[in-house]
């Protein structure tokens, strides 16, 4: 795992000529009207959602920047998006935690353990990469109704735990395979249990693991849609994608476009705020060699 | 998915398994005995979700498409019935074929412009860490998301797209994108390409980031100019990452849901409805689990192939010796 930040560091170090002042001037425009490019839409978005209802319908207009309002936000608030975001959070939270628990320990067991069945039972997990769970939702649908576990955000964050598995498995494995294997030896001559060597000796090593885990975990059960759109039908359960939904179909009349506008940036900034936080690890599992697409 | 890492893992992870220091711990039957054990127990809750999640639904969706599964009530089995109406249905053919001529469309622009913005952010120049950021923060917010902010963009009189078009003059300000065929398609299209091309960016860097400097310094000195350098160093050494980024963007469109379903719900008519929504209208909107199942299955197969392919691009192959060394 380290390989990617390694290879980051190195990344171009033979080759990174001094840039002459005028090759940089034009690298940096050239970067910065790019930059513009993939950015201006979100912050446009951000901006729209400070705007009143009635601007928010109408052409945009220089003279909006004098309207700027926090009202849409007050009015979610006041409607209760807040509830919507718990969910969200709850089923990203344990999402993740569940993810990192199970991956860490088949990691663990893959990794360092002999045992009959575990090529065939790693392949098996990896290979729920090749099903799309997309396709899958009546047969899931049906499983989780008789388990008692649609409508429930239980029930949504194991379906997620078990579509990140492939990746928490395969960075988690990674990252046990890189151990010095005399470091659990000599643990085991000490006289620690299997249990005792993950927690005290390898915990610290094995951390950066787990946070590419927990990160991958969370933000895709934050951004996720169509597994949850399918398994929840109580509105009391929705997660934020779906009272954003909501607010486009389920309304009688107008959509309220400023209140969506404000919901859809309330979506977007844990996930801005964690990555541009957490870049490193999630760069991290992007060169470990399983991505979620 | 699965992306290549070819470039940077080679060296500093150990493919191999360390070696074990054999007849200093696991001497007696009895300890790898219990060694084995461990082993099972830990990674059994991962093989647990593994079977209730993905092995008992595959089988059971194979079960369910060879029925009349309704929501409620009795079901009978139909035998292959639901396939032969399957191939005769000209709004399951449609999707099918917009599926793949959305996939068509999105896949060429990604791949050139996650390559060009590889290119840009390898340089490793003041900059460049602050570019990759920003280019890959569309993929990161989610296509949901985005989807409902693109939703007011593209209403006619009020969107910002038909307020700049407008004033342009390439389109009327009062364009309604999202109820015509092929405005909303290319709209989706556009929308997908800025969303998608900085995963394949992030793909290809890492690819660009294992190829050794000195096979760039030994072609300056021949004088080989940048597309040469390109095209006989760069493109060659990426084919690995090149091919699993096309994969992940193939399968990625294979399975679009979230943008059609928000921005057009499949409108107008049927005609922007993709495979995924079909499954979920006929499932869920129409109750015929079955028929449904049967079209699921089809999309299993053809995402299998796929992704069959990738992990033969991924597995741990026969040439690693002829790579390994290629960094320092």
């Amino acid at each position: 795992m380290t390989s990617a930040s390694a290879a980051l560091r190195a990344a171009g170090r033979p080759r990174a000529r001094q840039p002459r002042r005028a090759g940089l001037a034009v690298y940096l425009i050239a970067g910065t009207v790019a930059s513009v490019l993939f950015v201006l839409p979100l912050a446009w978005g951000v901006f729209r959602s400070l705007l009143p209802d009635t601007l928010v319908t109408s052409a945009p207009s220089s003279a909006d920047v004098h309207h700027v309002t926090f009202a849409n936000y007050t009015g979610l608030i006041g409607g209760g998006i807040l509830h919507y975001a718990l969910n969200s959070l709850l089923v990203a939270a344990m999402t993740a935690a569940a993810t990192a628990v199970v991956a860490t320990l088949a990691g663990y067991g893959f990794a360092r353990f002999r045992f009959r069945g575990s090529g065939l039972v790693f392949a098996l997990v990896i290979a729920t990469l090749m099903v799309p769970f997309q396709a899958l939702l009546t047969p899931l649908f049906l499983e989780m109704h008789t388990l008692r576990l649609t409508n429930s955000l239980l029930g949504l964050a194991l379906f997620y735990t078990t579509f990140n598995l492939p990746f928490g498995v395969f960075v988690m494995r990674n990252t046990f395979l890189q151990i010095p294997w005399e470091l659990s030896e000599q643990a085991a001559v000490d006289g620690a249990g299997a249990g005792r060597t993950l927690v005290s000796v390898l915990r610290p090593l094995v951390v950066p693991g787990i946070a590419t885990t927990v990160l991958y975990a969370f933000l895709f059960s934050w951004t996720e849609f169509v597994g949850a759109l399918t398994f929840l039908t109580s509105n009391d359960l929705y997660t934020l994608p779906l009272a954003l939904l909501n607010m486009e179909y389920g309304s009688v009349g107008q959509v309220n476009f400023g209140y969506l506008e404000a919901g859809a940036v309330i979506a977007m900034i844990p996930c801005v705020v964690l990555y541009v936080l957490l870049q490193r690890y999630y760069i991290r599992g992007l060169t470990s060699g399983v991505v979620k697409g | 998915m699965i992306v290549d890492e070819s470039g940077p893992r080679d060296n500093t992870v150990p493919r191999v398994r360390p070696a074990r220091p054999r007849g200093t711990l696991v001497r007696g039957g009895s300890l790898r005995a219990r060694r084995a054990r461990t082993g099972i127990a830990l990674v059994s809750p991962a093989f647990a979700l593994v079977a209730v999640f993905v092995l008992f639904p595959l089988a059971f969706a194979v079960y369910i498409s060879l029925t009349d599964w309704p929501l409620i009530g009795p079901y009978h089995f139909t035998g292959g019935r639901n396939y032969t109406e399957l191939i005769h249905d000209p709004v399951f053919l449609h999707s099918v074929l917009f599926t793949l001529l959305y996939t068509a469309i999105v896949t060429g622009p990604i791949l050139v412009l996650g390559y060009a913005m590889a290119v840009f952010v390898r340089a490793n120049w003041p900059g460049s860490v602050v570019f990759r950021t920003v280019f890959f923060l569309p993929f990161i917010v989610g296509l949901a998301t985005e989807s409902f902010m693109l939703l007011l963009e593209l209403q006619p009189d009020s969107g910002a797209i038909d307020a700049v078009l407008g004033k342009l003059g390439l389109a009327s300000s009062s364009t309604a994108w999202t109820v015509h065929y092929g405005l909303a398609l290319g709209a989706i299209c556009v929308f997908v390409v800025w969303f998608a091309s900085g995963l394949t960016m992030m793909i290809l860097m890492g690819g660009m980031q294992g190829v050794p400097g000195e096979l760039y310094e030994a072609a300056d000195v021949d004088g080989a100019t940048w597309w040469q350098k390109e095209r006989r160093i760069t493109i060659p050494m990426l084919r690995r990452n090149i091919a699993l980024s096309l994969i992940i963007s193939v399968i990625g469109s294979f399975l679009a849901f979230n943008q059609f379903f928000i921005l057009t719900e499949g409108g107008p008519g049927t005609s922007t409805e993709p495979i995924v929504m079909w499954i979920y209208q006929e499932a869920f909107v129409a109750y015929h689990l079955g028929y449904a199942t049967a079209g699921a299955i089809a999309l299993v197969i053809v995402v299998g192939i796929i992704s069959a392919a990738q992990f033969y691009l991924l597995r741990d192959d026969a040439d690693a010796p002829r790579r390994a060394g290629r960094r320092r």
